[in-house]
């Protein structure tokens, strides 16, 4: 069993009775498929049980996945990386990780020296000699085989510190972005205008409440035919029924964007709801940090899903895909769930920010050289449907504080929501480079392999790379219901398809009140 | 704040802190909405936090909530009550109910006998009268006060047994449901044939694979075992049921509805289910008293709970499309392959709210819109009538739909529809008021208002998607390998009229 923790080293831990993850290198021949699992796997077949706690020790004792982060990078372009770490206003404490990495470096160094000695000895002991000799050398050899194991537990300890640590540090940011807070994202395009009223404006709640659209905690007010009734009392505040026609238009967004976003080459998929917590976390994502986002499920290592990115970039984890497979473009529908823990205020009213709701994810993996080019096609992608509904839009370059830790860039799209009276965001595109990658394990084996090149070992095999990941929101459906309600109202309270639904809605071209 | 824990009976409790759930009487002029919330959401604004666990104790301590379960009715008809819970093969325990019942009953009345000389020494004391008189008196209301609180809560706490014990007592049964077990189940209806084959039969899991339309593999990793990723023209076959279905139900008068996923587990307990026993089938959510539903029969039946339904607006029927989740501990074996017995799956559920004299008629109604759709889509399927000890805690009656899928090479579940009169009404608290009141009626004390009636609920499935595109997939696969999509289903697919493989 080979561990490699840093890029080109392996470690032999033939004394080890746990499963490390095994990284590649040129030294190992991996099938398509990871045969070494993770140590948490290694103790589940099904939802494992493991308590429930927060603490951070617990939070060392699980992470027990690595991260193939690239410390010597790191070590040569630090100043990049501090930069990058003040821009993003991130907490990640870079100083701590070289020095971890330092230390953990020499500590590999002393093990493999004291292996070495053990192997000496265990040599030597080969040949004939007296009595006295050998029992010499089966101390000696005992005493290594001691250190030996006390020195495999701390580097075990270092680097799982070293991992914990480093894990926190952002990915690289494009040069393009602008550096600040949310103030400083730019404005890449602007679509449409603001459609003009002649009457006055309603919100999509008072829209849905006269169309019986939706059903919410309101007010206490009591609409017979409707039959408005308390979902809090169901489930809890921020949940909510979509009723009539809102389902349809739920559906047809749905169908249109699925088919919309195939027609350009994407393989469709549905995907698990319930994923292992290490996988949230692969993807860049805290399931059990304060406030976070994730639901977790009771007795069990399992969470819901925020978004489909997560679920699919787990498609191809552990793998090594082969270079021509690449890039591989996939459009997922799935509900998400987000506790929204902290998110507070009128801007969170009804359909805006909710514990559930439908969305298309796409998702691409993609060559490292490629993923700007596959950036600017999944925004573009956006942009046109977007447009072919007819709203008013811009699409913004995120500054450096509102890109998400795994984001090398980030483009956003918000729509004008007349009833809110202002832009609200509707999707969000982001270039994950390398950073989801490492952390899932996804690489790919170049084609052919550079002439001579020192790393070939078997023949002309390449070593694979990491690929890079991108994910853009195709449809986010309680925010296009709002979109689509308060932009296409009218005077009479009924609301105008766009056409591209119209054959999504048996053909109808009006949502109006039901009788 | 009143309370009634029994039809028709009403109990004061004056010094109360908790809030409990009101049950309507004829004293009580309730809105449309339940003012009074139950003890748990009382505590709660959002999802609260609470402890996780599975003791008997906790689950006396959380069932809060109350049914309205007609206790003199079970006393009235202890014979069939009894008899039925043998045919269902059931745990709940009658004689312990019925004690229970007695003894509350009594003490009831205690508490009645004690508050009523309490009032009678608060009002001896409003007259003038000497200072020793007065002293008596003061502690004479003292001990009783004290009295009355020890009983009331001694009230309580075997009103929470009685509770616990009886919500066991599963609902009563149709006659003509056969009794015995899963092979006493009577077929109602046989439709179709079994196609015949001129070539070697595939299971759906190897015609998925060559078609490149599920991963199970992957998402045993990512996720766990019975998790599994939809692929390619699999995607498009699942949007196309759901889709069809959901306009064909609506044809019929159906509202559409999709829901929360994640509901209070009060509000499973009060569907029927259990989300805290051993094997259950709920996946609870941590540090929150959220489970996922199993079933959009749950977030539906709560649509209306604690409500009062004007008798116009029955019947009210509803078409849920939901993802649903479900443990599926305890099932293993061989049958569970594949997409046969998964943990997360589409469906879409129908629903009905309805007058008690009609929920048999609204049961063949669901049943026959569920055969006219597997018939539609050329499926070979039988209709069974649920032997007693096969039907769920809730159900009177159940129909099963059982499709022929050759890759298992038997008959496999693909649907059930369930008349559950008034066993969910009493514990949702879900109830409609007839438009007339009966003549001089005894019960009608506010001029012409007839008091609330329980409604009853039915539930059926309208199309599981798993089991739909097991059946799919196995019945109409040809030769080489691809798949004719049934009629119905094509121009949900853009016209298209074969599943074939990807180059």
């Amino acid at each position: 069993m080979k561990m490699s923790c840093l890029k080109g080293t392996t470690i032999s831990f033939s004394c080890l009775k746990l499963a490390f993850p095994s990284y590649p290198s040129s030294f190992q021949n991996l099938p398509f498929r990871r045969t070494i699992k993770p140590l948490s796997a290694a103790l589940q077949t099904s939802p494992a049980t493991s308590p429930s706690t927060t603490k951070a020790e617990d939070q060392v004792a699980r992470s027990h996945w690595k991260a193939a982060i690239d410390f010597k990078w790191i070590k040569d372009n630090k100043e990049a990386v501090a930069a990058n770490i003040r821009n993003r206003n991130s907490d990640a404490d870079l100083e701590l990780v070289l020095q971890l990495y330092d230390r953990f470096f020499n500590l590999q160094k002393e093990v493999e020296r004291v292996r070495g000695e053990r192997n000496a000895v265990a040599n030597k002991m080969k040949g004939k000699m007296e009595q006295s000799q050998r029992q010499r050398l089966i101390e000696e050899g005992k005493n290594l085989k001691e250190g030996l194991i006390a020195l495999e537990e701390d580097l075990l300890k270092l680097n799982d510190k070293l991992q914990l640590e480093a894990q926190r540090i952002p990915n690289m940011t494009h040069p393009n972005v602008p550096i600040g807070g949310e103030d400083s994202s730019m404005t890449r395009k602007l679509v449409g205008s603001a459609p003009e009223f002649s009457f006055p404006v309603k919100d999509h709640l008072e829209l849905g409440k006269e169309l019986c659209l939706f059903d919410f905690d309101t007010a206490a007010e009591l609409y017979v035919r409707c039959i408005y009734y308390a979902v809090s009392q169901v489930s809890g505040s921020k949940f909510y029924y979509l009723k009539n026609d809102a389902v349809l238009l739920e559906m047809a967004l749905v169908n249109w964007t699925l088919s919309e976003v195939m027609k350009r080459g994407f393989t469709p998929l549905t995907t698990p709801e319930l994923v292992r917590s290490s996988v949230v976390e692969k993807c860049g994502f805290q399931p059990r940090g304060n406030n976070t986002q994730v639901y977790s499920i009771e007795d069990s290592d399992q969470c819901l899903i925020g978004t489909a990115e997560i679920p699919v970039g787990g498609l191809h984890m552990d793998s090594i895909l082969a270079e021509t497979l690449l890039p591989l473009k996939y459009v997922a529908f799935s509900h998400c769930f987000r506790t929204e823990a902290g998110a507070a205020g009128s801007a969170t009213r009804g359909l805006y920010r909710v514990h559930q709701f439908s969305k298309v994810e796409m998702f691409i993996f993609c060559r490292p050289e490629e993923s700007e080019h596959y950036h600017e096609e999944l925004i573009k992608i956006e942009e046109d449907m977007f447009s072919s509904l007819g709203l008013h839009f811009k699409t913004l370059d995120m500054a450096s504080e509102d890109l998400g830790a795994p984001a090398y860039r980030k483009f956003d799209v918000e729509a004008w929501m007349p009833g809110l009276e202002r832009f609200g965001e509707i999707s969000s595109a982001s270039n994950c480079t390398d950073y989801q990658s490492r952390r899932l394990g996804i690489r790919y084996r170049p084609s052919e392999a550079p002439v001579a090149s020192p790393k070939s070992s078997k023949g002309n095999l390449a070593p694979p790379l990491f690929v890079h990941t991108l994910n853009a929101t195709a449809c986010a459906v309680p925010r296009m219901i709002i979109c689509l309600l308060e932009n296409y109202q009218q005077e009479d309270g009924s609301i105008l398809i766009p056409e591209p639904l119209r054959p999504f809605m048996g053909g109808r071209s009006v949502i109006s009140r039901k009788l």
